[in-house]
């Protein structure tokens, strides 16, 4: 069985008391008081006001939230290699070369500053590789180089003549 | 733009704004509240107005909404009172405009309260409330039906109790 519904047909019979209550004979008007219309509408624009307000800083704080911990996670980037100042010193051997470990018959001018590391690498029976040429090439143009390496790579060639 | 949207908003409130309050009047105990009821139904909807497609429905649920809690913090107070002083000291308010119909509305649970104040109070019809609480038409239908009768047997048992 199922429930009729009497929506189509009167709802309330001649006696009922919920005609009464459902059905005012006239409804009830209350009118504004002067002033009112503008009260409430100021009232809504202020509410709306804070209403953005309270959205943007929201969306700023939800923003926030997201974007820290990506940025607090996010792998380190790997360090970037820095240029050395120098080339890898010796405990024994000082900064800058002495006087007495690259003799040269000029003391000053750039070419006598730059270390020679190859009149010790070298020594008197390995060839010169071509990047310890490459300090003193320009150098050696004006100066003669009383350097070990020179009669070295010189002496096998000279040896068979 | 600006002024015409003035212009609409002004009219809504000289056609919706008596009746409005008129209905809150019935169902809660002085004109101020009932004026405070609607002026804040006014306020919300105005507040969104960009996003609301049926003012009317707007207003009325809305009210709706006021006039419950309304109820339940007269209903805490009353609690409240109670605890610390007699029942006498603070019985409701003699004054009331229709307490049949308060008690009657407020006894009934929400689901059925608020189709019944949409279709008897503010007069829409069962397409409207349908649309207005996002039910089906039969759904409110039968809502209405069990309003209706939760409000016979309440009204019997008040007319029993009667002296």
């Amino acid at each position: 069985m199922t429930t009729r519904l009497d929506d189509d047909g009167p709802e309330f019979g001649p006696d009922d008391p919920l005609a009464v209550i459902l059905r005012p004979s006239s409804p009830d008007y209350l009118s504004a008081p002067p002033g009112h219309y503008e009260a409430i509408r100021r009232r809504s624009a202020r509410r709306r006001l804070l209403r953005a307000a309270a959205g943007a800083g929201l969306l700023c704080a939800t923003a926030a939230l997201i974007a820290l911990p990506v940025r607090l996670t996010a792998p380190e980037r790997p360090a970037s290699p820095t240029v050395p100042m120098a080339p890898p010193s010796r405990t024994t051997a000082p900064p800058h070369p002495s006087p007495s470990l690259s003799p040269s018959p000029y003391p000053s001018g750039p070419a006598s500053k730059a270390p020679t590391p190859t009149a010790q690498d070298t020594g008197g029976a390995t060839a010169p590789t071509p990047s310890s040429r490459l300090p003193s090439a320009a150098p050696s143009a004006v100066r003669p180089v009383p350097s070990a390496t020179r009669p070295a790579t010189d002496r096998p060639f000279g040896g068979r003549r | 733009m600006k002024r015409s949207r003035e212009k609409a908003a002004s009219e809504l409130f000289a056609a919706l704004y008596p009746r409005l309050a008129g209905w809150c009047r019935r169902l809660v105990d002085d004109d101020e509240t009932a004026h405070e009821i609607a002026s804040e139904a006014f306020t919300r909807l105005w507040a969104r107005w960009t996003s609301v497609a049926e003012p009317r429905g707007f207003l009325y649920v809305t009210a709706a909404n006021l006039v419950r809690d309304h109820w339940r913090k007269l209903e805490r107070e009353r609690r409240a009172m109670h605890r610390v002083t007699s029942e006498a000291a603070v019985r409701p308010h003699p004054e009331q405009a229709d307490p049949s119909v308060r008690l009657l509305v407020q006894s009934l649970p929400e689901r059925l309260r608020v189709p019944l104040l949409l279709h008897y109070y503010a007069d829409m019809p069962i397409r409207e409330v349908s649309v207005l609480t996002g039910r089906k038409e039969g759904t409110v239908k039968a809502d209405l039906h069990a309003a209706r009768e939760l409000l016979r047997v309440h009204l019997r048992r008040s007319l029993d109790h009667t002296p």
